[in-house]
């Protein structure tokens, strides 16, 4: 027999989903060693478990990994977010095993290098400029297109990207964004925090794609519809609904572009996350991640029926590690999952109506993710959701009310901000 | 007239989820790893009728439940929320006091869990602010709380699974398995907060 298979998994501290991938390692039966970006109260005592790699830095985590791997031999590097595949990938390369390009990973972190790779290989993405944040946004908002649509180079889940219809619309966008590209959190990623793009505004309903990559073949995991429009000013994600009720010419045009992203940006391996458009020219790619769908909303996706239906973090682990995988295919139900939305400014004291919104027929579970106390921020400044709702059920309508449902009973005591 | 009873689910993981319930059921403790052991305590009893469960801890306001299959949480619980209801609504405990002792091994796991606690777990998770708190041993399987910094950390699985646990089977390993039945939703001043993306 064979030693048991390391897993390398490369978990930020601040992530949601830590709780889902150790527990999908441990029904592997994997060795599970986690690393991340600050120590655990357990990583001197537990070094070959528990690793604090340099995330902040590509080269030196790498090596850190190398060293940590001539010690503890490592079957699979994964990550769980748009920077942990960058590490992922550099890692993976560093100890000789299958990973994505270093350079894939770093385009499709980065939406200029994104939007360039994808225009290049004809892939439909609104037409888009680069600026420097520094340069007059007078005479960048007369030359803009409008509708059109502000977005940091580096951010993610929308924050700082805000749509202008007009001049005055734009300057004060701009204004916005300089302030959050200012903060101390997107200033330490350089050069990026102070560009942005102008893109023209896309409309159309939106739709996003989970999908794996094995060896450059895109395998479609689940298509989700998102049903509340997202026409600006700001773009706060809320309902995820699967299966599509899109017909399905449209749905495989969607697939078909998503394919082409992931290969013009030359992804070949693992998660990605699509963020796409419909409308009467066709698809138009959004976004595209190397990385599985965001916060805990992968607790809506099971693969399989039965007693074999198996999580979408466990399936991810399989592929990296090169065990079978016993089903792709998404189960029978539809399904759901609303990002409450924050509900303004404000110090979370408590939350009522999640009992309520529990007992709504349909409703699987109400996680309330902040704490009191917690300081909620809206968008486009904000970075964090108060918590998700699920729902599953025979048909995608009967979901998408359930959540709506739910969400009205909720009450979210908030104290003013600085109180 | 009807009490308003309410329960608050946090699932665990796959096969185990807490119940925070809004009235007190039990002071301390008590596992039952069996419908036969539920006998003469009703919430017990109620809980092994619902299918799947395999094992239920009650400390203090809180039930956890471990249940096998797949079906998730969300659909189980409400059957659960339903039994709790039910149990408490019998009137009269609802949950047996527990045997004087379950064994003199668990008496002398738990010297021995509580030792680890003091010396080096507590000392470990402190430096970020938290505790940890040993609730029992039953049945050689541990149950714990934790507080502070842990409670409610966006790490804390981590820290349970690849620290106390990891130290837990070395240090003691007839521990057969261990059960956190905090209440992380309730941690006003978690170490680590996620983020959304």
């Amino acid at each position: 027999m064979g030693a048991r298979a390391r897993l390398l998994l490369l978990l930020p501290s601040t992530t949601y989903r830590a709780a889902a991938f150790v527990e999908a390692a441990r029904r592997l039966d994997v060795d599970l060693t986690v690393a991340s970006d600050q120590d655990s109260a357990f990583s001197a005592r537990e070094p070959e478990r528990l690793a604090t790699f340099d995330f902040a830095h590509r080269d030196t985590a790498a090596e850190e990994a190398a060293a940590f791997a001539a010690a503890h031999p490592v079957a699979a590097v994964v990550g769980v977010d748009d920077d942990t595949a960058i590490l992922a990938a550099a890692m993976a390369e560093r100890l000789g095993l299958p990973h994505n390009p270093v350079a894939a990973t770093l385009a499709a972190r980065n939406k200029l290098e994104q939007r360039r790779a994808l225009a290049a290989a004809g892939v439909p993405v609104p037409a888009f400029a680069v600026h420097a944040l520094d340069e007059g946004p007078l005479a960048v908002a007369r030359a803009a297109p409008y509708p059109c649509v502000v977005k940091p180079l580096c951010l993610s889940a929308s924050r700082g990207v805000i749509r202008a219809d007009g001049p005055e619309a734009f300057v004060a966008a701009h204004g916005v964004l300089a302030e959050i590209l200012g903060s101390p959190d997107a200033a330490r990623r350089g050069e990026d925090s102070r560009r942005y793009l102008v893109e023209s505004f896309v409309p159309g309903p939106e739709f996003a794609l989970e999908g794996l990559l094995e060896a450059g073949r895109l395998r479609v995991l689940a298509l989700f519809d998102k049903p509340d429009p997202l026409d600006g000013p700001t773009f706060e994600e809320t309902i995820y609904l699967t299966p599509s009720r899109l017909d399905r010419t449209a749905q495989r045009a969607l697939e078909a572009c998503a394919a082409r992203a992931a290969a013009a940006v030359g992804l070949v391996s693992g998660p990605v996350h699509v963020e796409l458009r419909f409308n009467d020219a066709g698809p138009w790619l959004i976004e595209l991640g190397a990385r599985p769908i965001g916060g805990r909303c992968s607790a809506v996706l099971r693969f399989g029926e039965g007693a074999a239906a198996i999580s979408l973090e466990e399936l991810l682990l399989r592929h990296a590690l090169g065990l079978p995988v016993p089903a792709v295919e998404r189960e029978t139900a539809a399904a759901g999952v609303m990002m409450i939305p924050v509900p303004g400014a404000g110090v979370l004291r408590a939350v009522r109506g999640v009992e309520a919104a529990r007992a709504v027929p349909g409703v699987e579970d109400v996680a309330i993710t902040a704490h009191p106390g917690q300081r909620l921020v809206p968008l486009p400044r904000g970075d964090r959701y108060p918590g998700f709702i699920f729902a599953r059920g025979g048909e995608p309508a009967g979901v998408e009310a359930a959540l709506r449902r739910a969400h009205a009973c909720l009450r979210f005591d908030l104290a003013p901000q600085g109180d | 007239m009807d009490r308003e009873i309410r329960i608050k689910a946090e699932p665990v993981d796959g096969s185990r989820c807490r119940f925070v319930v809004s009235e007190p059921l039990l002071e301390g403790a008590r596992r039952f790893a069996s419908p036969d052991e539920a006998a003469g305590s009703p919430l017990a009893v109620e809980l092994f009728a619902v299918a799947g469960v395999r094992e239920v801890l009650v400390s203090g306001a809180t039930v956890t439940v471990t249940k096998d299959g797949p079906a998730p949480w969300q659909a189980v619980g409400k059957e659960i929320g339903a039994a709790i209801r039910r149990a408490l609504a019998a009137g009269g405990p609802t949950v047996a006091a527990a045997p004087p002792a379950s064994s003199a091994s668990d008496e002398s796991l738990y010297a021995r869990v509580a030792d680890l606690f003091e010396a080096e777990i507590n000392p470990a998770v402190a430096r970020h602010g938290g505790f940890v708190e040993l609730v029992d041993v039953q049945d050689a399987v541990v149950m714990l709380r934790m507080g502070g910094g842990c409670q409610g950390c966006g790490m804390a699985d981590v820290t349970l699974r690849q620290g106390i646990e990891t130290a837990l089977r070395q240090r003691v390993p007839e521990v057969a398995g261990i059960v956190d039945i905090t209440d992380h939703a309730a941690g006003a001043n978690p170490y680590v907060t996620a983020s959304k993306k």
